[in-house]
């Protein structure tokens, strides 16, 4: 097990990356033994609908987890993103390109109200992401006046925003995941701001006495997660059509879920965006097979919970090892 | 220290002068709706106070070990929900109810102390997925169905009683308040003056001291969100009897409430500690005043509910 | 010097790649202050942690008042009368001392606490120790020394028999350590078997009976204080002697150019008008007693904590130093005495860690240039023979010299020109030290400027060209180093000081 660990095609990628690849891959041979025709493309498709959303969501908090916070806003805000410019195109009649716009705007503001609070004024990224988590659900039912908003579908003028998700059978919407995944990844190891954000995860205070503006790259961490969660607003909106108000909040926590999963630690200043990427495929995996199995949400809210729970157990006990 | 300073301490405490705010708030209040300052309202705004004054002694102790339990609002609707169905779909008398929503608190409060005491996890994300354990949970048990407990003129309504009586002549007494007063001065010497109290607040303070003292630290850990379930449970039993249906899967965000109230009323503030999470920091622990807070904030939240027009974004949930 | 109380014999321990310790022999007899000595990594806490039931030990066995005995936990060593003062305090800041002393034993009254007679018994304690401390207080307000004797009023109200002090002077001042003396006769008197741990050489030739050596694990030799000299008891710790002699004139030529003036700093309650000049090629020795406002003064300068008046002066021009980013800009580095908080980013590597100041000159447009960084740590690496796998090795890994080394790296790859060093070798075993020490000589010889906070005599009289000495917020002299003695320091560092 040493020895294969050493190995430096497997170092390059991460052995736990691998081993969580390949317990992705056993759930997947156990739902398709379980369910009849879970092979098939429809399942395959209806699984990458969720993997989009959910996976823009989860990119963008590991860079907050990285610092060593949290947002538990992103769902209820990817909700309002696309209610607020879903409500704004429907009734105000600006062009789809603009509303697109909009509402990655609008998760830009919201990370960047979330990462001002945390960095600026010291609130714990718990508490400012929980109000802006309420802040978002009143914001967009004030907004919509608590009306569901429904996207055009494709043959609607301005449907071409759902050729983001899909074009016929090609998963376009994965293609863009993927490719955000390798931009997230080159970000996080090798630029200025990733590694400031996981320093300053790692240890705040001696990156500010390197002289360091810790405050203005944790606010941008924020700022990175908010406006992916209004990308992840783009292909939600494509994926299911309609969004209605107050809702979101369980994507919060399968968003951390994939992140944790993936080997990012909940303490700061270790992340890992391929883990992230294997996160949400299991979590989509598994809302999938819950789903062809005819079972309810309940049971995947009770699944996640646990995963969440096991994921970060794992990531506790690893560390006290190592101390 | 002499009576004058003692007095002065008083008047500069957190307590008073949220008692002072309550009080404003009150008089407020009821001076823009006269309607909010008849007796009637008042009582309906113990009804709600008393179910939040008992989460919050509940989570203030979570707080105080520098933790915290997000699972207690929509635990509290699970559980109540849960021994609902117990007295409708199995027929039981209310008291078996009663006791299987305590009981089933208390294990949700268990498995969170286990989380957190002796596993380890962040408080707040293992809480949060008990809370999530706990909506699907109770939705599963009563089949997403809403949950009555029984009316108060119907038999077994007599749990009613508990929480509110109305005399003869028709006035009502909520007892449920005379309830957490008598517990709130019970909590306030549990924890300064005996072992359970003590340990609580040293752990918070400094955990690892607190073990090499020779304190079985992991058993009051646990405990702690164990006694934190059972005021949860006696929280839900208050909620049944306030509330005409139970709605399972409702109940995210009254958590907030309570813990906010715990936070001003009870002078746990907050201290973050850079690079390690964070954590809660005791600093000052006054049962007493959580209670008044969280009078104050159901208040609040009964105002609100008189002007429900032009706060359309705060009931849709 | 009574009969032995308590008996180490051949004690065995491992971890998983590491032997420990390896069959080590060890006793104290009633009435002894025994020294256990050696570096960093040399097994006494390991070995203390056995005897505490904190570890268990492989093999081996443990004979305490003449009966064979297995700790399990560190509440069934108190029980019995064995008790660790350690190192980092482990005190609960929002209790009051009596509830600390009381904490796990408290005394019932029905189902409650019966605090007024803990309050009784703590204040009997207290002066039956000759320690004037309120019981009432609250923890977090009593320094460090105060507390530290609650410490030790906690262990003897367990009934100790046998009491371990594990470094107990990191933390205090020299007067605190004199009355900490006190005590230890008192209880040496009192017929109890006491162990000191301690890296401080003068300290043990002072209060100590015998010497125990150990290094890698193994035990060296236990030698009678009286008749040992302390080269000696260095050799038995690193194998090769070291000498710390004092220097006896600044290397330093006077008319050097001033490269750092700072003029009336006020910084807090604990900085008051601080005014000071360092010059090129110069190590600037900043003594005084622990709390005496030097590390508040240097963060200050550094612009880590708000200051709230003052004119700093960089090569004659006055800059504006408001954080930690403007400090860095003008050519200043800071080394604070808490590495792990403040130095160095444990969970990321060497190389990251040499970067973090002086990321910019790595950039090629919006990417690091990883080979460029690789370089520039290896070169560190090198230069400073940091003791490294390689520059990819988490910081977290290596010892608290190395650790060192690679803030000093991340410092002269920013090419700061003026360095300040708080406690600049505190936790670092004796060899180590001696490489930081010639580093330091290399740098001034080099030009650059050093500013050394040190809380160790020795280390101030080895090192310094000139000494200030601090007190209470307030510079209270300025001695050049071929008059400074350890008297005259201490002098002016306590003159305000009843």
């Amino acid at each position: 097990m040493g020895k294969l660990k050493q190995n430096p095609i497997i170092k390059q990628l991460g052995f736990n990356r691998i081993i969580l690849f390949l317990v992705m891959l056993f759930i997947y041979l156990i739902f398709c033994v379980l369910i009849p025709n879970f092979l098939g493309l429809s399942h395959v498709m209806s699984m990458l609908n969720y993997v989009c959303f959910l996976g823009f969501l989860a990119l963008g908090v590991t860079f907050v987890i990285a610092t060593g916070g949290i947002d538990f806003s992103i769902g209820p805000v990817m909700f309002c993103c696309a209610l607020i410019s879903g409500y704004t195109l429907n009734q105000h009649g600006v062009p789809m390109a603009a509303a697109l716009v909009i509402c990655i705007l609008v998760g830009t503001l919201f990370g960047g109200f979330n990462g001002y609070m945390v960095a600026y004024w010291d609130v714990p990224p718990f508490i400012i992401s929980m109000a802006s988590m309420n802040i978002a659900k009143g914001l967009a039912s004030v907004y919509t006046k608590t009306t569901t908003v429904s996207w055009p579908q494709s043959a609607d003028p301005g449907g071409w925003f759902r050729n983001f998700l899909k074009v016929g059978n090609v998963p376009v919407g994965l293609i863009i995941f993927l490719i955000a995944a390798v931009v997230c990844s080159v970000i996080l190891n090798n630029t200025k701001p990733g590694r400031y954000i996981l320093g300053l995860g790692s240890n705040r205070e001696a990156v500010r006495l390197s002289g360091v503006n810790t405050k203005k790259w944790e606010m941008i961490a924020y700022i990175i997660c908010g406006t992916l969660a209004g990308i992840a607003a783009i292909f939600f909106a494509a994926a299911y059509s309609t969004v209605q108000p107050g809702y979101g909040d369980q994507y919060n926590n399968e968003a951390i879920a994939a992140c944790v999963m993936g080997g990012t630690s909940m303490i700061g200043g270790l992340a890992s965006i391929g883990g992230t990427v294997i996160g949400t495929l299991i979590i989509a995996l598994i809302q999938e097979g819950i789903l062809a199995m005819k079972l309810t949400k309940d049971v995947q809210l009770i699944i996640t919970a646990i995963i969440v729970i096991a994921a970060v157990y794992i990531d506790v006990s690893a560390r006290r090892r190592k101390n | 220290m002499n009576k004058k300073s003692k007095f002065r301490n008083l008047l500069s405490s957190q307590e008073f002068i949220v008692f002072i705010i309550l009080i404003l708030l009150y008089v407020g209040f009821s001076v823009l709706n006269p309607q909010f300052a008849r007796y009637k309202t008042l009582v309906t705004m113990f009804d709600y106070a008393c179910f939040y004054m008992l989460m919050a002694f509940g989570v203030g102790l979570t707080l105080i070990t520098g933790g915290v339990d997000l699972s207690i609002g929509t635990g509290l609707v699970a559980y109540a929900a849960i021994g609902g169905t117990v007295i409708r779909s199995f027929e039981m008398p209310v008291i078996v109810g009663m006791l299987v929503t305590l009981l089933v608190a208390v294990i949700f409060g268990f498995i969170n102390g286990v989380l957190v005491g002796a596993m380890n996890l962040p408080p707040f994300l293992a809480t949060l997925c008990t809370s999530m354990i706990a909506r699907g949970v109770g939705s599963l048990a009563t089949n997403n169905y809403a949950t009555p407990w029984p009316m108060a003129s119907q038999p077994g309504g007599w749990f009613h009683n508990i929480f509110k009586i109305q005399t003869e002549a028709g006035t009502l007494i909520p007892i449920g308040f005379i309830w957490v007063i008598v517990l709130m001065i019970v909590m306030r010497y549990v924890l300064n003056s005996t072992r359970f109290g003590r340990y609580v607040i040293s752990i918070g303070s400094n955990k690892e001291a607190t073990m090499l003292s020779g304190v079985n630290v992991k058993y009051y850990h646990v405990m702690v969100y164990v006694v934190c379930g059972l005021f949860v449970g006696a929280a839900a039993l208050a909620y049944a009897a306030a509330t005409p249906t139970i709605q399972p899967g409702q109940g995210a965000g009254m958590e907030m409430d309570a813990i906010g109230g715990a936070i001003v009323g009870g002078g746990i503030s907050f201290r973050r500690i850079r690079n390690n999470s964070w954590d809660f920091y005791w600093n000052l622990c006054h049962p007493g005043a959580e209670s008044w807070f969280a009078v104050y904030w159901s208040e609040c939240e009964l105002a609100t509910d008189y002007y429900r027009p032009c706060t359309a974004g705060r009931c849709i949930d | 010097m009574g009969e032995v109380i308590l008996e180490m014999k051949q004690i065995d321990k491992s971890f998983p790649g590491v032997h420990a310790l390896d069959h080590v022999d060890f006793n104290v007899r009633r009435g002894e202050v025994h020294a256990l000595m050696g570096e960093n990594g040399a097994g006494k806490s390991t070995l203390m942690k056995v005897l505490t039931g904190i570890y268990k030990k492989d093999s081996g066995s443990i004979i305490y008042e003449g009966k064979e005995t297995e700790f399990h936990n560190a509440k069934e060593a108190q029980d019995a009368g064995v008790i660790i003062v350690h190192q980092e305090l482990n005190m609960v800041g929002d209790l009051t001392v009596a509830q600390n002393i009381f904490l796990g034993r408290e005394p019932r009254k029905g189902l409650g606490i019966d605090d007024k007679k803990m309050i009784k018994d703590s204040r009997e304690l207290f002066d039956h120790l000759k320690i004037e401390i309120d019981p009432m207080e609250k923890m977090s307000d009593l320094t460090v020394g105060k507390q530290q004797m609650c410490e030790i009023a906690k262990a003897i109200s367990h009934d100790a028999k046998v009491i371990i002090f594990d470094e107990p002077s990191a933390a205090l001042t020299e007067k605190e350590i004199e009355d900490l003396f006190i005590i230890i006769r008192d209880l040496k008197k009192r017929q109890l078997g006491i162990v000191y741990i301690s890296h401080r050489m003068d300290e043990i030739k002072q209060i100590t009976d015998r010497v125990t050596v150990m290094r890698d694990g193994t035990y060296i030799g236990t030698l009678m204080t009286k008749e040992s000299t302390k080269d000696e008891i260095i050799n038995m710790m690193v194998g090769r002697i070291i000498y710390e002699d004092p220097k006896q004139q600044s290397a330093c030529p006077p008319d050097a150019p001033i490269v750092l003036k700072v003029e009336n700093l006020n910084a807090g309650k604990m900085v008051k008008n601080v005014s000071f000049e360092l010059r090129k090629g110069e190590i600037l020795g900043f003594s005084g007693l622990m709390g005496a406002g030097r590390t508040e003064t240097a963060r200050a300068l550094f612009g880590a904590d708000p200051k709230q008046s003052g004119t700093i002066y960089i090569n004659g021009e006055k800059v504006d130093i408001k954080s930690p980013q403007d400090a860095v800009k003008y050519g200043i580095g800071y080394l604070s005495e808490d590495r792990k908080r403040y130095g160095v980013v444990v969970g990321r590597s060497v190389a990251e860690n040499t970067t973090m100041a002086c990321l910019d000159n790595y950039l090629k447009g919006f990417l690091i240039n990883k080979r460029a960084e690789k370089n520039v740590s290896d070169e560190y690496i090198k230069r400073l023979a940091t003791k490294t796998p390689n520059s990819e090795e988490l910081v977290m890994n290596l010892s608290g010299g190395n650790q060192q080394k690679v803030v000093i790296a991340k410092w002269l790859a920013r090419d700061c020109d003026i360095l300040i060093f708080d406690e600049p070798t505190r936790g670092i075993d004796v060899g180590a030290k001696n490489e930081i020490y010639k580093l330091m000589n290399q740098l001034v010889s080099e030009g650059k400027s050093i500013i050394m906070i040190s809380s160790e005599m020795t280390e101030i009289l080895r090192m310094s060209d000139r000494i200030v000495v601090m007190c209470e917020g307030e510079i209270k002299g300025e001695i050049d180093i071929s008059e400074a003695t350890s008297e005259n320091i201490m002098d002016k560092a306590t003159r305000n000081i009843s």
